[in-house]
């Protein structure tokens, strides 16, 4: 069923990642599709789109390409199984082929503005909210938005990881394929330029209210 | 003179300093009003940050992702084992093809050992070529200098037993319908090699 593995795909980490435990739910998923059963292949999908999908997002910043991201995020997954090794965390694995399924999208499109959609998303979170605090909202958002617009793929990458998806420093380096040092460089630098950002609204009268 | 922690609070925010570090920041900045701004700065701009980066995706954005992704999983399982049967089809042709093809030119090699410029092992005594009928060893790879030095036993034998008419005509069709490889095997002696027995007799 699985084409030649993509293990070249793999390779971009510096060692390996952490064992898991045998009763790895997903690794047990991992198994039966290997095994031949493409149905379990969907279970897979339910317990981690949510999750690929929103570090696709986060990453990109763009909901469309976010979503043919996560898909071919999945394609990969799909025809590279073979090539993932059985006791390392299967959902690291997969982060690691999600980040860099982003990265391929984001060179092809090139520099990019502040995301389009960033108002759309806005209206259905702001609707419960009083007007002045949902002019405020909008601002924050806009301008958290535009900040990561500014930082490199790398910066931005190691802040989702890092801060989003609470990955650990060491976790985030083996995704990302660098040393915890550079981790820590790149969060750091990253949170310094977004606050630099959003202190332009704390410094008016409205700000400094999350 | 008083040394800032600037430039650790974006890694003090979230907990990243060793432990003496952190507890060296916080003392900073019980004592450092400049700082402490920083600091709440910073705190304040992560919570916009997670706030600004909820996932925006649904419940329906999920089943749209699941319905392509599977849908082309599928189809790809589907194509891929015939896609692989044919694939070994063909190559079990081609192996069979080229075995053939190696024995012909074998067999008509065979017949050139007296000649002088027949290529491979010298001749074998005819004490040597008694061993041939011993079986070769197993998974050792010697089977065809081995089956070479039978039928370099029973030159006589051998030229008995094959057709002595016209070149034997063998013909592969490509999977390419415009592409036909036609193989033509001349089974009896070539006439020069005939002669030089002859001559040597």
């Amino acid at each position: 069923m699985f084409p030649g593995s993509e293990a070249a795909l793999m390779e971009e980490g510096l060692s390996s990642l952490p064992t898991v435990p045998a009763d790895d739910p997903l690794e047990q998923l991992v198994r039966r599709i290997r095994a031949g059963e493409t149905d379990a292949f969907e279970l897979l999908l339910r317990r981690t789109e949510a999750r690929i999908l929103a570090l696709a997002w986060r990453i990109l910043g763009d909901r469309h390409l976010a979503e043919d991201a996560a898909q071919e995020t999945y394609l990969r997954v799909f025809r590279s199984l073979t090539s993932f090794r059985l006791g390392e965390p299967f959902e690291a694995w997969m982060l690691r082929i999600a980040v860099n399924v982003c990265y391929d999208l984001a060179r092809k499109r090139g520099p990019r503005s502040l995301p389009p959609e960033t108002l759309d998303v806005l209206e259905g979170d702001a609707a419960s909210m009083g007007a002045e605090e949902t002019v405020l909202f909008h601002q924050r958002r806009a301008l958290v938005q535009r900040a990561l617009s500014s930082l490199p793929h790398a910066e931005r990458a190691a802040l989702v990881l890092r801060d989003l998806e609470g990955l650990s420093t060491e976790e985030a380096a083996r995704i990302l394929g660098v040393r915890p040092v550079t981790i820590r460089s790149q969060v750091s630098s990253a949170r310094a330029k977004i606050r630099v950002f959003c202190s332009r609204l704390l410094n008016t009268p409205h700000g400094g209210r999350p | 003179m008083t040394l800032h922690v600037l430039d650790q609070l974006p890694l003090w925010v979230e907990g990243d300093l060793g432990t003496s570090e952190q507890a060296a920041v916080e003392g900073h900045l019980a004592g450092c009003p400049a700082c402490r701004v920083a600091a709440e700065q910073l705190k304040t701009s992560q919570v916009w940050l997670r706030e600004a980066l909820a996932s925006p995706f649904n419940a329906s954005d999920q089943d749209r992702l699941r319905r392509k992704v599977l849908d082309q999983i599928r189809a790809e399982a589907a194509v891929k084992p015939s896609r692989r049967l044919a694939a070994r089809g063909g190559l079990l042709t081609a192996c069979a093809a080229s075995l053939l093809i190696a024995t012909l030119v074998w067999r008509q090699g065979g017949r050139h050992e007296d000649s002088p410029t027949a290529v491979g092992p010298p001749p074998a005594p005819p004490v040597a070529a008694r061993p041939t009928l011993e079986p070769p060893p197993v998974g050792h790879g010697l089977t065809t200098p081995s089956t070479r030095l039978q039928t370099r036993a029973t030159p006589i034998q051998e030229s008995a037993s094959p057709p002595t008419g016209g070149p034997t005509r063998i013909e592969f069709q490509t999977t390419d319908p415009t592409i036909r490889i036609i193989w033509l095997a001349q089974s009896g002696p070539l006439p020069d090699t005939h002669q030089t027995s002859e001559e040597k007799s």
